[in-house]
């Protein structure tokens, strides 16, 4: 019996280049996630679509009621408008709430369930009925397409996804980053066309669409600074003088007419 | 290749050693076998989806370190041990070594 | 804030460490492969046997404990590498490495503590691996793995 030294070979360490197993191992996690994702707000989006409003009215009853809400002498004034310009939307079936907010930016919510929030600021700054119809129309058009419950569905499916892929716990920030981007693209698409429902209701309401887009030529271009080519793409609301040459646009293709009298606001707008 | 663990070979005779021969394999489970086993752990009995992991990282650990016994002129690898060990979250090591010999 | 520069932020500093750690990394395991093959040339005649018992024809004439011991760390790229494929499953080779460094270091220690004491070989090897839990994150991190080599020196007679 005798001793005889002998060389191995290094064996025991699998020869993978580590850029080429991380380009491979991230591609494939990416593309599987995406999938998923895809497959999971797919089949969402048709559930949401297909939720009956009573349903969805019964589900989130009273859920707004935290919300803060304010007294405010205009409200009735914008839940008749409200009424008014649902009532040249037949297959309504929504019994909509109004809710003011005691905010100064001026903005406007479609909530689930039927809900529109309306800001303080924003009811300042409408000069005519025909402004803040267009306003509301608008979120109107956001029920019409069951927008604010897609919303939910995409956010919905990228959260799960990514936190079973994380595991959960490292996932928040990722998952927020995420949903965000992917909401997007979506968002500025249901926008768009909550504008042209909305243009349609107002058309029909008043014969003529003066008046629309004032709001947005109020509003303060946010995204002036970095807008470019990458803000534009950042905002999850079209910028605003895309927004109204696209308007203009639609009104010229069905022949609506741009110019009409402009319908004074409610009195209760004026009792300071 | 003969193995064996016991310091001999049955019948044969040692005539010279080369050496201690390693083979290792670490391996990671994937989330969908984890879902399952999961639900295994509920009622119990055999997770077969890690045993074969297992098996597999076993065979690898053994095949790498008949490799090395081989490339070294050896016709046996004798007193074999087997250790597995969690090298990290979800990872495991399965690691085998023996003496690489010549018998006859 | 721009958009661009708030992913910047928010991503910049974890590419940044998956950077510095494949780059520090990959020069770090390259310099110890080098250092542990030039070790292991300069041992390679020790005798190292995993029997209980040296061969009769060794005529032992003492023999005492050796061991030797390291614990190792992944860097961060190939710890992310492998948290990646955690994921799908299948052979974590960035380990790999870590482990077979750690095990030819431990038993280089090992040899050279039996050379130094002025012995001729070493009998029933064995090769232990323990993982070391972090303290936070409950334990479930891995602050490192150790690898123990141990067994006993040998003197041979005339």
């Amino acid at each position: 019996m005798d001793w005889e030294p002998r060389d191995f070979p290094e064996n025991n360490v699998t020869d993978v280049h580590p850029l080429k197993e991380l380009v491979t191992l991230v591609a494939g996690i990416a593309a599987a996630t995406i999938i998923l994702t895809l497959a999971i707000a797919f089949t969402l989006d048709i559930g949401m679509r297909a939720l009956p409003a009573a349903w969805e009215a019964r589900l989130f009853d009273g859920l707004w009621s935290d919300l803060d809400e304010v007294d405010d002498e205009r409200h009735a004034a914008a839940v008749r408008l409200v009424d008014e310009l649902a009532l040249d939307w037949p297959e309504n079936p929504y019994t909509f709430q109004v809710f003011i907010l005691d905010s100064p930016d001026p903005n406007a919510f479609a909530l689930p369930g039927g809900a529109i929030g309306v800001t303080r600021g924003l009811l300042d700054s409408v000069e005519s009925e025909n402004e803040l119809a267009f306003v509301l129309a608008h979120e109107i058009g956001h029920f019409s397409g069951r927008h604010h419950l897609r919303g939910i569905s995409r956010t919905l499916a990228v959260t799960v996804v990514l936190g079973a892929v994380t595991g959960g716990a490292s996932g928040t920030m990722l998952t927020q980053w995420v949903s965000e981007v992917t909401q997007l693209g979506f968002a500025r698409e249901h926008e768009e066309e909550a504008d042209r429902f909305g243009l349609d209701l107002v058309e029909k309401r008043f014969g003529h669409v003066n008046g629309a887009t004032g709001f947005f030529q109020k509003l303060p271009d946010a995204n002036a600074g970095t807008v470019g080519r990458l803000g534009a793409w950042f905002a999850t609301h079209p910028v605003s003088p895309k927004r109204i040459s696209d308007l203009r646009r639609l009104a010229r293709d069905r022949g609506w007419r741009a110019s009409g009298e402009l319908t004074p606001l409610d009195p209760s707008f004026y009792a300071e | 290749m003969i193995l064996s663990n016991t310091e001999d070979v049955p019948g044969s005779t040692i005539r010279e050693f080369y050496g201690v021969v390693t083979g290792s394999s670490v391996r990671a489970k994937h989330i969908g076998r984890d879902f399952m086993a999961g639900l295994k752990n509920l009622v119990g009995g055999e997770l077969k989806g890690y045993t074969e992991l297992l098996q597999e990282a076993r065979q690898e650990a053994i095949d790498r370190m008949t490799q090395q016994a081989q490339a070294a002129g050896a016709n046996a690898v004798v007193n074999v041990r087997f250790s597995t060990s969690s090298v990290a979250q979800g990872a495991a090591e399965i690691f085998a070594y023996g003496t690489a010999v010549r018998v006859e | 804030m721009d958009p661009l520069l708030q992913i910047a932020l928010q991503v910049g500093p974890f590419l940044f460490l998956l950077l510095f750690g494949f780059i520090i990394g990959t020069l770090v395991e390259r310099s110890h492969y080098s250092d542990i093959r030039k070790r292991e040339a300069k041992t390679r005649t020790l005798p190292v046997i995993s029997f209980r018992r040296a061969p009769p024809s060794w005529q032992v004439s003492s023999g005492t404990l050796v061991s030797g011991s390291t614990v190792v760390s992944i860097d961060y790229f190939k710890r992310f590498l492998a948290g990646l494929r955690a994921l799908v499953g299948g052979r974590i080779a960035s380990y790999e490495s870590l482990l077979d460094r750690a095990r030819r270091e431990a038993v280089l220690r090992m040899k050279e503590q039996a050379i130094a004491s002025g012995y001729d070989a070493v009998v029933n090897l064995r090769l232990e691996t323990s993982r070391l839990a972090s303290s936070n994150r409950k334990g479930q991190g891995t602050a490192g793995v150790e690898i123990l080599a141990f067994g006993t020196a040998v003197k041979r007679g005339a």
